[in-house]
């Protein structure tokens, strides 16, 4: 059986800067994947790629690979119909419109997979149906990333592309949003994860991936790479453990 | 000077402006673009209606019928041409491709219509309503209901169908919009068929009223630019109220100063407007308000 995610020879240019070069990636499906690293580092640019999908304008060449399906020269949206869903770093919600609205107005999912329905999605969230009617504008941090995994889910995601969604959120927050996600992936969401939150990464993903200059330079079960000396002195230091 | 009178014929002229311009203030409003184009557009509209009545005898509801549609279909050309600049939201040069092509329509309409004024022969323009000291045609009752009915189905269409939000989408993200699974060009065309479609019927409603000329174009597109300016920058409710104040002002100000000074006069009020208030001009995003 294919990987459900796999990244082959991926390099992204911005004019003549080459922010990622990735020779290869795989993420299996039903797990957690989490890419780590600093500023800069390019995991933004990486999981971007794999929507085709950004703010800037780049150059992408390399094979990526959903369920064994090439998906190179696929717009963002075509990728999303066939269920590569990013939640992208920041905004990821529509402001303007209401949050009844950011979950409604979406395309339908493809054929073949059971998208949430509004219902669910405030089954998981219970703080976003006391606030349907607000506009997401009106949200605390907190609310909008649960909103921007909620409109996620109503396209039935195969696999989910979470940019920092800790970012700017209280710690007892991340967990929780963390925790959410973890329990996601536990009922077969597959996500690739890209978290500037090395310990909060750790405390959920199953594997971890350590980026550096554009460059994977180490990958493993997390339970292994806690231990990685890159890892602990860069990012866990002395509160490791 | 019957006062009642120069209020009819203002509101008549106010709702004429808004709905030459509701076009233009979605295409701003949403897709923060331009259309200086957009007043040969008018007047294709009005002589396609004419020339379908001149020339097949069709009745004149039908005219407006293939008027509107030969509009969307310029619409959705238009986006098709300049594509690349729509999606790269190129404004300057978006202004001097549509200029140009509003030039070449109307060159071509030269061609094919002919120098002559023709009359766009709606048989509303003959029956006309006194109330007491006023009266209109009942084409004037007609433009106002219609235009009426225009922004209130734009407005609901944008608040509570799923289009309209995927069109409010768009005018606050248009990258954000492609991860819910849209294609941004898709609804960028459907903007531009709206903006053909609308000013279309815009022109078949209110170009019985007077003599049609293929170089009228560019009158239209002044108070067009006006009224959408005025209304706040692709605001739908905004220029409602925009056009129907700029009639008004200029019916007054026709009777009671000169009707030779009126266009100079509404530029002054645009200039006075952006002077004194420029913040409500600026485009914001509130659009569909």
């Amino acid at each position: 059986m294919s990987a459900r995610l796999e990244i082959a020879d991926l390099r992204v240019a911005y004019g003549r800067a080459e922010a990622v070069a990735v020779d290869r990636l795989v993420v299996e499906p039903g797990t957690l994947s989490g890419i780590i690293g600093a500023n800069g580092a390019g995991k933004s640019t990486l999981i971007n790629a794999v929507a085709n999908w950004s703010r800037a304008e780049p150059r992408v060449a390399g094979s990526v690979r959903l369920d064994g399906e090439e998906l190179t020269g696929l717009s963002a949206e075509a990728r999303v119909a066939r269920g590569v869903q990013l939640v992208p770093e920041g905004r990821g919600v529509f402001l303007g419109l209401s949050v009844e609205e950011n979950l409604t107005a979406v395309a339908s999912a493809g054929s073949g997979r059971r998208a949430w329905s509004v219902a669910d999605v405030y089954a998981l969230f219970p703080r976003l149906r006391e606030r349907r009617a607000n506009l997401a504008g009106s949200l605390s941090g907190g609310e909008r990333q649960m909103l921007a995994v909620g409109r996620a889910l109503r396209m039935a995601p195969k696999l989910l592309l979470l940019d920092e969604p800790s970012i700017g959120l209280a710690p007892l927050l991340v967990s929780t949003l963390l925790s959410t996600i973890r329990d996601l992936v536990d009922d077969g969401l597959t996500v690739l994860l890209v978290e500037q939150n090395v310990h909060a990464a750790a405390e959920v993903t199953d594997v971890l991936h350590l980026i550096e200059r554009g460059r994977l330079v180490a990958g493993g079960p997390v339970a292994v790479m806690r231990d990685d000396p890159r890892i602990v002195e860069a990012y866990l230091g002395a509160n490791h453990g | 000077m019957n006062v009642a009178q120069q209020l009819v014929n203002g509101i008549v002229i106010g709702h004429a402006y808004a709905l030459v311009a509701v076009g233009w203030t979605l295409l701003l409003g949403a897709a923060r673009l331009v259309n200086f184009g957009h007043g040969q557009m008018y007047m294709i509209g009005a002589f396609v209606a004419w020339w379908v009545m001149a020339a097949t005898g069709l009745p004149y509801w039908l005219a407006v019928v293939a008027a509107v549609l030969l509009g969307a279909a310029l619409g959705a050309v238009m986006q098709r041409l300049f594509l690349r600049l729509t999606l790269s939201q190129d404004l300057v040069n978006l202004m001097i491709v549509t200029l140009g092509f509003g030039q070449a329509l109307e060159g071509a309409a030269g061609l094919a219509f002919g120098p002559k004024p023709q009359t766009l022969a709606s048989p509303f323009q003959e029956m006309s309503v006194h109330l007491g000291p006023v009266w209109f045609t009942v084409q004037d009752a007609i433009l106002v209901g219609a235009t009426i009915l225009v922004f209130a189905l734009l407005y609901l269409a944008l608040h509570r169908s799923w289009l309209g939000a995927a069109v409010r989408m768009v005018a606050e993200d248009p990258r954000l919009t492609a991860l819910g699974g849209f294609k941004v060009s898709r609804i960028y065309m459907g903007i531009f068929a709206f903006e053909g479609a609308a000013v279309a019927f815009a022109a078949a409603l209110v170009a019985p009223r007077t003599p049609i000329l293929t170089s009228m174009g560019f009158d239209q597109v002044v108070m067009t630019f006006v009224v959408v300016v005025l209304g706040g920058i692709g605001s739908v409710l905004g220029s409602y109220v925009a056009g129907l104040g700029i009639g008004l002002f200029t019916a007054l100000f026709g009777a009671l100063v000169s009707p030779a000074y009126t266009t100079a006069a509404v530029f002054a009020l645009l200039i006075a407007a952006m002077v004194l208030r420029p913040g409500q001009l600026a485009a914001s995003g509130s659009f569909a308000r």
